[in-house]
């Protein structure tokens, strides 16, 4: 009797056993459904979600549990079958990006107008500030507007820049003192603008050829000196033994 | 509190002009703060006399004011008074441009009432008498008439305040009362103490002052000019009025004798630091703005000269449109300037016009406007556009940003955007602040602010330590050349001609870069 039960204890887990090996081939079929297709299906569906932001790697390889070379392949496999495409994060160029092709990188992922390849075009910034200061000067004084409307009109650039970007660039001239910020009097210079509007006028350059005026402590060599912490009068950076002093004293 | 540099500085002064045992109790003074006596001998380890030598010369140079104090006795004993000495660390730094306030009086009031001034800030204080006997006594006749003309030069620089009477050689302090000191009873005991003391050194700095009224006053002997008329009027008066008059004469000779031979006077600094703030004013309108605002500035300055009496008031008296224009139209070169064109100029002066239609003008924001382009221009050369263009940005902003929006308003790519601000921080040009979010993913943000108090602070050090490396290199230069300076002009040649055309090069450009680098110590230390 004893040895009945065990039998069909045994023969009960061999059922199971071999429910198990379906349960097996059924989760078998779920690694199958997870192939290499499957994975694909996965990611694509992750990125496409992700619309303009896309999707860094290690986050699809959080989320989806994927190992590492079934993302490479697959994300490799989309590529090539032009459903997906690498784009950089401006922000970490290190990182591998990617999103649906149907979608254009977000500003977050570019950087904006102000970006080519992931960094700030430079060439584009300098001859827009050109542009901004050469009508101000002419103009005397003018609003953001006024610069705006003129680089339009002027098509020196391919692209179109907004009346957003030249604030910006008006801004960052401002910075750095080329231009100033003023309220229109509306008379004068300012009478075609209604008085109490901000508006832009050139900086006037107190300096020698034009430049910014160089103040008190610039102007001599403890002003710029990376040692002025270690300088005391009978140490061993000292004035009287200061190199920077005998080549400003060399006539 | 004086800087560490600034120390150093004021002491090279006085050890330049008075040699070192003065210095030793200048420093003494700066380091350990207002002290008596016998505390100064002790710190300064001098004799009794050395020290009492050296206080007389600093006292009679206007570097240390005495007063007397009163102090609670111990353990119930009653009040006892106790002489302080204290340091006055501006006047010290003062004597570095005594041409500045030379060439301020040589301009508006002449050559004579420049050597008057030249004698007052060579001996300190001296008496009109002493300034009468210096003026002639080079002088073999005509003593009468010059000594006439030096008086009235003299009167035009008290009437313009530009020397006044000195002050109380030793002014009381009584203990404060219950009432006046409440802030005494609360907080931590140092600052108790430091508060009592700052308390302690403007009462006795102001007490010592003279009465406002008496303070420019000279009584002068106006006989000469009143015997012209006395024939005239004796006739038409009656006995007793000439009595009374002769009486107000003998008061009057007696009143102008002892204001001669017994009242000193001194430079008052404070008005050359007044009309000098002025002029960085005018300048700094001038590069900002315009001509036409420099000069509707300088009109309004010029006519409430009279009622400047703080070098750091914060707006000019204010001033009607009429009165401004009247001003205006005194020089030559406001002139030709239209209502209009003056009513442009206030308005791009940032002019606030009051209820009562009266004008006034926002010092506190022009000097500050040029303090703010002296650090900028520090940051320029030092570590370059892209800092400048992220400093300014912060200076204006006055708030903590973070990096990348410094980095996107700056137009300056975002690991150099870390780079620079990591820099300018790590020279105390900047503070910085960490912001960690919390939640599933933590990410860090660096935030980046000036702060404006203590980066002035360590920028006016800076300059103290420039200036004393300026003057030590000038005495190392003219040091190292003494021997062809002590030859006589015709006798130098060749090589050593070479020699004496750098060293005075070298000379004027010391001298000249540490007036410009003074004019930028005045903006932080005194404007």
């Amino acid at each position: 009797m004893l040895l009945f039960y065990l039998k069909s204890l045994f023969a009960g887990m061999n059922r199971s056993r071999e429910t198990a090996p379906q349960k097996r081939k059924r989760g078998d079929s779920n690694s199958l459904t997870q192939s290499p297709l499957d994975a694909e299906r996965i990611l694509y569906d992750l990125i496409k979600k992700k619309e303009d932001s896309g999707m860094w790697t290690g986050d699809m390889k959080k989320e989806t549990n994927l190992p590492h070379p079934v993302v490479t392949k697959a994300l490799k496999s989309l590529q090539t079958r032009n459903l997906i495409k690498e784009v950089v994060n401006f922000q970490n160029k290190t990182k591998k990006h990617f999103m649906a092709v149907e979608f254009e990188p977000s500003k977050e992922l570019t950087g904006g107008a102000w970006y080519v390849d992931g960094n700030l075009d430079m060439e584009f910034i300098r001859e827009l500030k050109k542009q901004c200061v050469n009508y101000i000067n002419k103009m005397k004084v003018a609003t953001i507007e006024g610069v705006s409307e003129f680089v339009k009109k002027s098509a020196v650039f391919n692209v179109e820049c907004t009346t957003q970007q030249i604030a910006e660039i008006m801004k960052a001239l401002v910075l750095d003192n080329e231009i100033m910020e003023v309220r229109s009097t509306g008379l004068g210079d300012h009478h075609s603008i209604p008085s109490g509007t901000v508006c832009y006028r050139c900086s006037s350059k107190g300096g020698q050829g034009g430049g910014l005026k160089v103040g008190g402590l610039a102007s001599v060599p403890c002003g710029v000196c990376p040692h002025i912490g270690e300088c005391t009068p009978d140490g061993k950076i000292s004035p009287k033994t200061c190199v920077y002093f005998t080549k400003w004293l060399d006539f | 509190m004086v800087t560490q540099y600034g120390i150093k500085l004021a002491v090279h002064i006085i050890t330049t002009h008075f040699g070192e045992l003065v210095a030793k109790v200048c420093q003494c003074l700066l380091q350990k703060g207002t002290l008596t006596l016998g505390e100064i001998i002790r710190f300064s380890e001098l004799t009794p006399q050395q020290v009492k030598n050296s206080l007389l010369v600093l006292i009679q140079h206007n570097c240390v004011q005495a007063f007397a104090i009163e102090q609670e006795g111990a353990f119930g004993e009653a009040p006892k008074v106790v002489t302080q000495y204290l340091l006055v660390f501006e006047n010290i730094i003062h004597r570095m441009r005594f041409s500045k306030f030379l060439s301020t009086v040589s301009q508006e009031l002449g050559k004579e009432c420049e050597e008057l001034l030249e004698g007052l800030l060579q001996h300190g204080r001296l008496t009109v008498e002493q300034v009468l006997s210096r003026a002639t006594s080079n002088l073999n006749e005509g003593h009468s008439a010059v000594q006439d003309s030096v008086r009235k030069s003299f009167i035009r620089l008290a009437s313009a305040r530009y020397v006044e009477r000195c002050p109380a050689s030793e002014p009381f302090l009584a203990l404060p009362t219950d009432e006046e000191t409440p802030a005494k009873k609360r907080g931590p005991k140092s600052a108790k103490v430091a508060e009592v003391l700052e308390t302690i050194e403007q009462r006795a700095l102001a007490a010592a002052v003279p009465m406002e009224a008496k303070r420019f006053l000279i009584i002068t002997n106006s006989r000469t000019n009143h015997g012209e008329n006395s024939e005239q009027s004796t006739s038409t008066e009656k006995l007793g009025e000439k009595r009374k008059h002769d009486v107000l004469e003998v008061d009057r000779e007696l009143g102008a004798k002892v204001c001669e031979k017994e009242v000193l006077w001194r430079p008052n600094f404070e008005e050359f630091l007044l009309r000098l703030r002025n002029e960085v004013c005018v300048a700094n309108v001038r590069s900002r703005m315009d001509e036409g605002a420099a000069i509707v500035l300088r009109a309004m300055l010029e006519a409430t000269r009279a009622s400047q009496t703080t070098v750091k008031a914060e707006n000019s008296a204010p001033l009607s449109l009429g009165t401004i224009s009247e001003e205006v139209i005194k020089s030559p070169e406001g002139r030709s300037m239209t209502l209009e064109r003056i009513k442009a100029s206030l308005s791009q002066l940032g002019c606030k016009q009051s209820v009562d239609e009266l004008y006034s003008i926002d010092l506190k924001s022009i000097i500050e406007s040029a303090q703010n382009d002296e650090v900028e221009s520090i940051v320029l050369k030092r570590y370059g556009r892209e800092a400048y263009r992220m400093f300014r940005l912060l200076l204006k902003t006055c708030q903590l940003l973070e990096t990348d929006k410094i980095s996107d308003t700056t137009f300056v790519e975002k690991k150099d955007t870390a780079m620079i601000l990591y820099k300018l921080w790590k020279d105390d040009y900047l503070i910085m602040e960490k912001l960690i979010t919390q939640g599933p993913r933590q990410l860090q943000f660096l935030l980046w602010k000036v702060n404006k108090q203590t980066l002035w602070k360590h920028v006016l050090d800076e300059m103290y330590h420039a200036a004393l490396n300026l003057t030590q290199r000038m005495a190392y230069e003219l040091d190292q050349g003494r021997e062809i300076l002590q030859q006589a002009r015709e006798k130098i040649v060749g090589e050593s001609k070479k020699k004496f055309e750098r060293l005075r090069k070298v000379r004027m450009l010391l001298e000249s870069s540490l007036m410009k680098l003074d004019d930028a110590i005045m903006l932080f230390q005194d404007f």
